[in-house]
This record gives C-alpha cells, structure tokens and sequence, in this order.
C-alpha cells in the first residue's frame, strides 16, 4: 500500500466511524421523539445528542471524506505523487485533535449548542477550538489541492485539467469562500464570548455571518457526489461523458453561486430587508442551474452506455444499464432523491412558502433527504469505488453492497417523506419532547414512528456498510486494473482558460459576494442593534 | 495559410460575457427586489416610494409593504434590572475580596459567611448565579421585591457592591448540584425535568440550574432551603410577590398544587446538611 493509499484510508475511516456513531445517536433521537420512547431521558440529553449527531455528520463525516477522496482524486486523476503529503498528515492529525476535543466537549455535557451554534449561547472554548483545527486542517487540504492542479498545469501546459479534479479544486476554492463566513462569526464574536471577554453578542450578525457559510456548505457536501455522477458514473455504466463542457460549467456554477444565496435561510429574521432578501432569493433560483445541467448531462451519459449495452427505444436503453453495479445503482436512487429533495427545496427558498415550514420539521427532513440521502449515498459509493484501488483487494460479492444501498434508500424514504408531511402538520423542529396527550400531536404519533422505522433501517445500512469494508479489507481477490475516470464523448484538447482554471470566476464571487453580502453585513456597524446576553451553557 | 488564433483569444468572450452575466443577474436582483417591488407594494399600502425603498434596503424598520405598527402603551415594567452591556460588565468587574468584606459587614449574619443560611426562612446564596443574587438585591434596592429586613439592607448598597457581593457568594461551592440523582418521585422529578404540557407548565430546569436555558437572572435553585423556597412559590401564586418579568412565576405557581409545591420545595433542598 502506498502512502497516500493511507493517508486517503485514514480519512475515510475516521470519517465513516463518526457516520456510524452518529447514525446510532440518531435513531435515539428519532425514538424520543416518538409515542415510543415519550419521556425517555432528558431535554439535555436530547441536545447533547442532537449536537454529536450534527457535528459528526455536518463536520466531520463530510469535511473528512471530501479531504480523503480529494487526496485520492489529485493522485489518481492527475497521475502524480501528491506534493505535502508531510503537511497532509500533520493536518489530518490537528483535525483528529480537533474531532476529540469537541467530542468529549459535547459528551461532558459543556456543548450543547447544537453543530449550528445559535449565538447567544455558548459552549466551552474547547468545542470551539476543537471544531477551528478541524476547519484548519481542511485549508491545509484545499492549499495542497490547489498546488496539486498547478504543478500538473505547469507540466501540461494548454492541456485540459482534469474533470474530477477540476471539480475538486473548484469544491476547495468554495470551501475557502464559505468557511470565512463561520470562522469570522467564531474569531470575532463567539469564542471571545465564550472565553467571558464580552457580555453580548450580536446574534443579527452573528446570524448573517453563519448564513454565508451555511448554503454553501451544503454544496461543499454535495460537490463529490457531482463529481461522481460526471467523472465515475458513466464509466461503471459502460459508456462515456457526454459533455466535459457541461461538468466544467456545473462546477463553476455551484462554485458562483452557492455563496451569494445564504440569507434565504435568513427569510424569517428582522434584522435583512425584504429587498436583501430578494436579491439573494433571486441568486438562490440560479444554484438550480447546475443541477438542470447535470439533469441533462448525465442521463445522455446513461442513455450512451444503455445505447452501447442493447437499449432500444425511447426508454430501453434504461432497463439495459448495468443496475447491479453499486456506483450505477447509487447513483440512480440519488438522482431519485435529489427530485424529491430539490422540490422540497424550490419550497424553501420560496418567501411565501417558507413562511409555511419554517422552523417545523418539514427543514429538518430536507437537508436530510438531501445530504443524508442524494449525498451520503454517493459517498457509499465512492467508497465501494475506490476503496479497491486503496486496498488492492476486490470486493467478493456485490450483493450485500447493492442490499446496503437499497436499504440506505428505502429507510431514507420512509423516514424523511412522513417527516415533511408532519413539519407541513405544523411539528416543531428542535424540539426535545413532544405531549402525546394532546390530541392534535397525538395524531402525529403514527407517522412519527413510520419515520422512526425509516431511521433503524438507516442504522441496519450504516452498520452493512462498515461491515461490506471490513469484509473488503480481508478479501483475496486482487482488485480490478481498470480505469475509473470516464472519457468524454469528444474528449476536451484545449479548452477556454475561463474553463480551466479559477481566476475569473473568483473575481465574479467576490463582485457577486460584495454586491449580495455588503451592505447586510456593513449595516451592523453603521448601525450596531441592541446585542443579546451571552448565554453560557457549559 | 491562416495563423491559429492565440490561445488567450478564445478566452476574451469567457471573461466579458461571463461578468456581465452574473454583474447583471444581480443588478437585476437589486432593481427588482429594492425598487420596483417595494414602490408597488408601498403604494398599496400609503408608503411613499422613498420610505419603501429605505424599508426595502433595511436602512428603516418594518415591511415596505404594510404600514409600521407602533405601540402607545407605556410600558410598567415589575423590576428595573436591565441586562445592559454595560451592567454585564459591571458584574464581570466584580470583586470578590470586597464582596467577601461587605458579606462579613452586612450579610453572613442570616446567609452565612459561606451562603448557608442560620434558618430556614432564608435562602442559602451559596454558588447562587452571580446575576440571580444581583437581581434580587436591585428589586430590593428600588422597591419591586420588599422584605421587613432586605428592603432596608439593600438600599444601604450602591451598584458595585451589589455586584461584589453577588460575585462572593456565586464563588462560594456548592456541594451537590444535581439533586435529581439523590431519589425524588417521579412525578416531582417529570416536573422538574419535563414540566407538565397538559397544564402549560414548563420544566423547572429549563431554567433553573447552571447552563440552562431562559432568562439569565433566574436562580439555581438546587440546595435551597424548603421553608424559603415553599414561602416564595406560595407568595408568587398569591400575587404578592411580583418582581418576575412577564409574570412568569406567578403564572407557573398558580397552576402547582400545594403538594406540588411541597414536592419541588424539597426535591431542591435534598443534599442540603
């Protein structure tokens, strides 16, 4: 096994470990929340739950696979050694710290903020700080990601970088952008409030300030999943891509605009004009672009490779694609989970009516039918991808991988669908506990504990999914030599700089950013509003 | 023979048409979200069009889109407590040597030098919230809580030793500050944990114990004396203390049964030698 084989397994591991605890924590949660498990355990334990739960699976599943997969694309797609690979260690091992600190934080009960921070509260420094060396550790990530690809430009000059680290390089620039928003709110206003050295926090800014980093964040997530579906998925069906112009133009849509778009989450506070909000509710209609793209791209993909295989006629080409390899498989029911998830989100980002779902449980069952599902699906099967070509081994069987993403699937329906209808019911999110006497929740109860049932089959994959690794790791069969990256149909030999590097599209941003985010952030010190009590929870 | 284009010629087009569509996407944001809507929408509601767009921009309080209410009723506020920046930092700066000398000068007489009271009728203030403490001695101090000794003790102390006096006895350690695990019945302690929702009554350490949530003056109750703490629930109940703001103790206490509030009086008193 090469270095970097490990480096790319010890991120991944670490980050799949966290998925499995919290995917336990979860299913607890879900349980209190039903008639099943009413008045079991404690509002603190609730919130002490719901904040491992979040920070594991927003901070560290998600930050660690992209930084292991990102290592492992730059050495793979680029065909070269990865530079740093000292500097990679020594993040990977600040961000390990970091990942512990906060943890054990939460588990001694000094963080119960829950992984969004909700300023005026505050938890010990230590969770901070913890959570900060993760963030570092990433930047060092997205620095090497960067050299990487330029390294590879200055010895392939004119030629076209690429596609999966094209789109890697453009999710780590974006991560850049977005993590400013969250490490400004953190340096500038919650840990000195958490360290005592003020008294007040002003929570509008505060808010705006997660709101820069809180849209984006969630392409950041989803970023890998593209790359999958545009670089991956076309090869394992069989055929080729239709279009690397299209998979450049996606990433650089999600790369404009995911940031300018965050006060949409902001709809419902007082402290944004409604002609704020409408600019940035406008941008937010246009993160859609590169999802229509990728709508069109990747089923003329699939339509090639089932053309390729036999598929005739207008859909058989559907039924002729290679359904029981897990990245094709994956790949469909994400695409079938983005659907659902996207038009839930359309709803969201609409004035009117978010003013509906806000704050129920309809947001709730959203973000994670989109990251839970359309994205940690694809996770999955980026790792039964390249988990051979890190390991050498083979996987033995693909059944119990296709029965995992099944299962991965079903449960996600059944939890999140009744958890929309119950937030449209008017159920409460960030809730501890629920008064199953009252006759209205009361009839929630059946619902509450469908989607309960949606979460022990999530639990049951999760747990296959670690098992299919295991199984993995001892297996004896050498793994495949073939290529994982697919061609394009007409593969690009020179393309326009604008798609092939980042220079323009980062002036755009900050034009973009300046224009969207200015002058809700400027008002703050023009006119500062009256700041609330910090509230210490440790 | 024709030259090839140089290789940044293609790339021209990119770098024009790309800024002007995104500079233009959000211009047309901006016209749209904080012109046009907000003069059509004030003009329905008799906002002129300057006022709208100000409202629109967020430089005005309220909607463009409907008139701003204004309340006209005088406020008559229960304490004179306000949580300024400037208050906060009054308690930050406390000192706790000069509290300790003012505790020995006025109050270890009935609280004792280490917070435990000399009798039940009054409450022990050891590892009390800093901010609890300085509560009550300022509604003491301006007339919203009265008491035959406290009144007078307490308009015999400025702000600052208010404050001293509070950091003093929030330093001052408790001795067991989760009575919850010292046994209790277990409807007292779904009281106390979850609260009632048939009855609209809110658990108890929602708010009163160290890090928990609500208002940042309500005391931990833990270790309190049975006697004191059973006289002030039955005092809020009645009416006749009324220095919570919103009223929110004499509405919870008004819904406890006497048992009630013999049971959580001496759930928070367990621990207590």
């Amino acid at each position: 096994m090469r270095g970097v084989d490990r480096l790319c397994l010890a991120h991944l591991w670490l980050a799949f470990a966290a998925f499995v605890g919290a995917a336990v924590l979860g299913v607890w949660q879900m349980w209190v929340r039903s008639p099943l498990g009413a008045h079991t355990g404690t509002p603190g334990d609730y919130y002490m739950s719901v904040t491992a739960h979040g920070v594991a699976m927003a901070y560290v599943l998600s930050t660690f696979f992209i930084m292991g997969f990102g290592y492992f694309v730059a050495v793979t797609a680029l065909q070269r050694p990865l530079p740093g690979q000292g500097w990679a260690w020594a993040a990977f091992v600040a961000g390990v710290i970091g990942v512990v600190m906060a943890l054990v934080s939460i588990a001694l009960g000094k963080a119960s903020v829950l992984f969004t921070f909700y300023p005026p509260l505050t938890a010990t420094p230590w969770f901070y700080i913890g959570l900060i060396l993760v963030v570092a550790a990433s930047w060092v990530w997205c620095v090497l990601m960067f050299v990487s690809m330029a390294a590879w430009k200055r010895k392939n000059p004119g030629r076209p970088v690429p596609l999966a680290m094209f789109g890697t390089v453009a999710n780590a620039l974006m991560w850049l952008w977005t993590t400013a928003g969250v490490a400004a709110e953190l340096l500038y206003q919650v840990v000195p409030a958490a360290m005592g050295f003020v008294q007040t926090v002003d929570v509008g800014l505060s808010r705006t300030l997660f709101s820069w980093t809180l849209h984006a964040i969630v392409y950041f997530w989803l970023i890998p999943a593209y790359i999958a579906f545009y670089t991956m998925l076309p090869r394992a069906a069989g055929g080729r891509l239709y279009s690397d112009t299209m998979g450049r133009l996606t990433f650089i849509f999600f790369l404009i605009y995911s940031l300018p778009v965050g006060l949409h989450h902001l709809l419902m506070d007082p402290e944004h004009g409604n002609g704020t909000k409408f600019i940035q509710v406008l941008l937010t209609a246009f993160v859609a672009a590169p999802t229509v793209l990728t709508i069109f791209t990747i089923p003329a993909s699939l339509e090639i490779a089932g053309r390729l295989r036999g598929g005739r006629g207008v859909f058989g080409w559907i039924a002729a694609l290679p359904w029981d390899r897990p990245m094709v498989l994956a790949s469909g029911l994400s695409f079938v989970m983005l659907g659902f998830g996207g038009l839930g989100g359309l709803i969201n980002m609409a004035y009117g009516m978010n003013a509906m779902v806000h704050n129920t449980s309809w947001v709730t069952a959203h973000f994670h039918l989109i990251y839970g599902g359309t994205v940690v699906i694809m996770y999955f099967a980026i790792a039964y991808e390249i988990w051979p070509r890190l390991t050498g081994r083979q996987h033995e069987s693909f059944s119990p991988l296709r029965w995992q993403l099944w299962l991965w699937f079903v449960g996600m329906m059944v939890m999140t669908l009744p958890w929309h209808w119950l937030g449209l019911q008017g159920q409460w999110r960030r809730v501890a506990n629920f008064n199953y006497d009252n006759p209205i929740i009361a009839s929630w109860g059946p619902l509450v504990i469908v989607s309960l049932a949606g979460g022990v089959l999530l639990l049951a994959s999760a747990l296959l999914f670690v098992r299919n690794l295991v199984v993995l790791h001892r297996s004896v069969q050498p793994a495949p030599t073939s290529p994982l990256y697919a061609l394009a149909v007409v593969p690009p030999r020179h393309v326009p700089a604008a798609l092939n590097g980042f220079g323009l599209w980062n002036v755009l941003v900050l034009a973009s950013m300046l224009m969207a985010y200015g002058y809700p952030i400027a008002q703050f010190v023009i006119a500062p509003s009256p700041s609330a009590i910090v509230h210490r929870t440790e | 023979m024709t030259d090839l284009p140089e290789p940044h010629v293609p790339d021209r087009p990119w770098r024009i048409w790309a800024s002007v569509a995104v500079v233009a996407i959000v211009l047309s944001g901006a016209l749209l979200g904080v012109v046009i809507i907000p003069v059509v929408q004030g003009r329905g509601a008799g906002i002129d069009a300057f006022t709208a767009i100000c409202r629109a921009l967020g430089i005005l309080p309220g909607s463009p889109a409907i008139p701003q209410i204004v309340s006209r009723n005088p406020p008559t506020p229960v304490s004179q407590v306000v949580w300024t920046p400037a208050v906060l930092q009054v308690l930050a700066d406390a000192r706790v040597d000069r509290g300790r000398a003012k505790v020995l000068e006025v109050c270890s007489a009935c609280h004792g030098e280490q917070g435990v009271s000399i009798s039940p009728d009054y409450p022990n203030l050891a590892g009390q919230s800093g901010t609890a403490i300085y509560k009550q001695l300022n509604d003491y101090h301006t007339g919203s809580r009265t008491n035959q000794f406290m009144t007078n003790v307490a308009q015999a102390l400025d702000e600052a030793a208010i404050a001293d006096v509070a950091a003093y006895y929030a330093g001052q350690p408790m001795r067991n500050p989760n009575p919850a695990t010292l046994g209790a019945p277990d409807a007292i302690v779904q009281l106390v944990e979850l609260g009632d929702p048939n009855r609209n009554i809110p658990p108890c350490a929602a708010c009163h114990r160290h890090g928990a949530g609500g208002p940042i003056d309500a005391p931990v109750l833990s270790e309190q004396r049975q006697e004191y703490l059973t006289a002030q629930l039955k005092l809020f109940a009645s009416g006749q203390r009324r220095n919570d703001v919103y009223g929110r103790m004499r509405t919870i206490a008004a819904k406890l049964t006497d048992s009630e509030i013999d049971g959580l009086a001496a759930y928070y008193r367990a621990g207590l030698r």
